[in-house]
């Protein structure tokens, strides 16, 4: 279970001002809100890449910012991270990348045919053909390959926790719904939580068991698809039909333009 | 943002503003210090624990040293041939001809070659650090490295900061061969100054001192150039317009602080 308490962050302005929010063992989650409203700020004190100022995270009970470096490495171990542009690391091959997942003691522990065999089968479990991609470079790679890459990278760990920022972003409408099948099926698969942040609006509630919407620093709404779509509030609503609008733009521009 | 003034401070507006300047940049400059310090702090960590990939430090050596031999070959010529000619035309009628071979050595052991070789690495080396660490933060892969529970310093830092140390010196030492040889030879040409007076004038005042001066001079130039050029990749914010402004910025953070230490060591060890 991930719990955030009263979470505040603040850059240049005031980004999240108290955030509460639960997300329970075993389910998917989504989050949504508009353009800069700290999804992936949120996101990312989950695991201690951003501090807040104020709150804390705490994951099964475990909290974040009280984690001193160790207990933090340990906790990392349980999360996978699924970056917005893939992160991989540029100078390194899918197969090294892929296995920069597995943790630092496992991986200086095992064989190289060993290392191979597991990159292998999280780059199966991603619907890549390993021989094909197991040598390329970030570069060589589509941004459909990038994506199920770091996909990989982040479940060849055997997490606990799934973190999805943005993982459709720049992709076209086949390969957005071919990611969202891939999330839900191995958040099934693998017994993960998942938390996605997400601007696909209507992709995450139909993958979803709870989503929550994040607006002016606070959660807006907490509670099931369903009861998301039937939210008296006009923010939500409002928010729901020009996420619609934008959609169905979207789709006119990938289909004539 | 644009900050506004209480209208009740007793203090005319220009003064305000400059006193509020003077803030900002000591604010500033306090930020860097304590960053660089607690950077340097976990680079030594890393090294102590031995969590650096000797690896990557090979390949850091690699483009660090070998790959800086030949513009570091083409400045420590033209310094000696440069240094040479003008101190043979202010030399020729006023002092022994040999004296030449004390100033050709003097200058570049003790200030030509650790500096213009800095200078040349700020360039080379420096800029390029910057900018690939800037480059990794902007694409979330610095974030990438912790959330897979790695140590960005460890990985990336440290093996620059050893490279940094260990080049330097090796270079500027490479740098005083071929500016003194290359001073010897314009000395030849332009005066003609043969080598065995040019050799007696530079063993005349020849002293062992000012080999460990120059040479650690070279050192200190070397941990400041990876030290300053990951911490300002490291602090990179934005996109390619953040990029740019941290080289640009790293560049000039480091020319400055290299001529600041430059000046820093003979009090300190020329007395």
């Amino acid at each position: 279970m991930i719990t955030y308490r009263d979470i505040h962050k603040s850059f240049d302005a005031p980004v999240l001002s108290g955030v509460d929010m639960v997300v329970e063992t075993g389910e998917m989650f989504a989050l949504f809100g508009p353009s800069g409203t700290g999804k992936s700020v949120l996101l990312k004190t989950t695991i201690g890449l951003v501090v807040p100022d104020r709150g804390d995270v705490e994951i099964d009970g475990l909290s974040v910012s009280e984690s001193d470096p160790v207990a933090l490495l340990k906790l990392r171990s349980k999360v996978g991270y699924v970056f917005q542009h893939s992160a991989l690391f540029d100078s390194l091959t899918v197969l090294d990348n892929v296995a920069m997942g597995l943790p630092e003691d496992t991986l200086q522990r095992l064989s190289t045919a060993e290392k191979a065999r597991r990159v292998w089968e999280a780059l199966e479990t991603v619907n890549l053909e390993p021989a094909e991609v197991l040598s390329k470079i970030p570069s060589e790679l589509s941004g459909g390959m990038k994506k199920r890459v770091g996909i990989a990278r982040a479940i060849v760990g055997g997490p606990k926790i799934l973190l999805w920022d943005e993982p459709t972003t720049g992709l076209d409408p086949v390969n957005t719904a071919a990611v969202e099948r891939l999330i839900k099926r191995l958040s099934k698969e693998l017994e993960v939580t998942s938390l996605l942040v997400t601007h696909d609006v209507e992709g995450g509630l139909d993958i979803c068991d709870r989503v929550a919407m994040l607006d002016g620093g606070i959660i807006r709404f907490c509670g099931t698809p369903l009861e998301f779509r039937a939210c008296p509030d006009p923010v939500v609503q409002a928010f729901v039909d020009r996420a619609a609008a934008e959609a169905a733009l979207d789709m006119v521009t990938d289909t004539y333009v | 943002m644009k900050h506004e003034y209480p209208a009740t401070l007793l203090l005319p507006a220009p003064v305000v503003k400059w006193l509020a300047a003077v803030g900002r940049v000591a604010r500033v400059t306090a930020e860097h210090a304590g960053e660089l310090g607690l950077l340097a702090w976990r680079i030594l960590v890393a090294i102590v624990r031995l969590k650096v990939s000797r690896r990557e430090i090979t390949t850091q050596l690699y483009i660090m040293g070998v790959q800086s031999l030949p513009i570091v070959f083409v400045t420590a010529s033209l310094a000696g041939i440069v240094t040479s000619q003008q101190g043979g035309y202010q030399l020729i009628s006023s002092s022994p001809q040999y004296v030449l071979g004390t100033l050709v050595v003097q200058s570049v052991i003790l200030e030509l070659a650790p500096l213009l070789t800095a200078i040349v690495l700020v360039g080379r080396i420096g800029a390029r650090i910057t900018a690939e660490l800037g480059t990794m933060v902007v694409s979330e892969q610095i974030d990438a490295f912790e959330s897979l529970g790695r140590d960005p310093v460890a990985i990336l830092a440290a093996p620059r900061f050893i490279a940094g140390v260990i080049t330097l010196p090796l270079l500027v030492g490479f740098a005083d061969v071929i500016g003194i040889a290359a001073g010897m030879i314009a000395a030849n040409l332009t005066i003609g100054l043969g080598n065995e007076t040019f050799i007696y004038g530079a063993r005349l005042f020849w002293h062992n001192w000012d080999l460990v001066y120059g040479l650690s001079k070279s050192i200190v130039f070397g941990a400041a150039i990876p030290l300053i050029s990951v911490h300002m990749g490291l602090r990179t914010r934005g996109g390619a317009e953040g990029v740019g402004l941290s080289t640009t910025q790293a560049v000039m953070f480091m020319i400055l602080t290299i001529l600041i230490l430059d000046a820093m060591f003979p009090p300190l060890m020329l007395q």
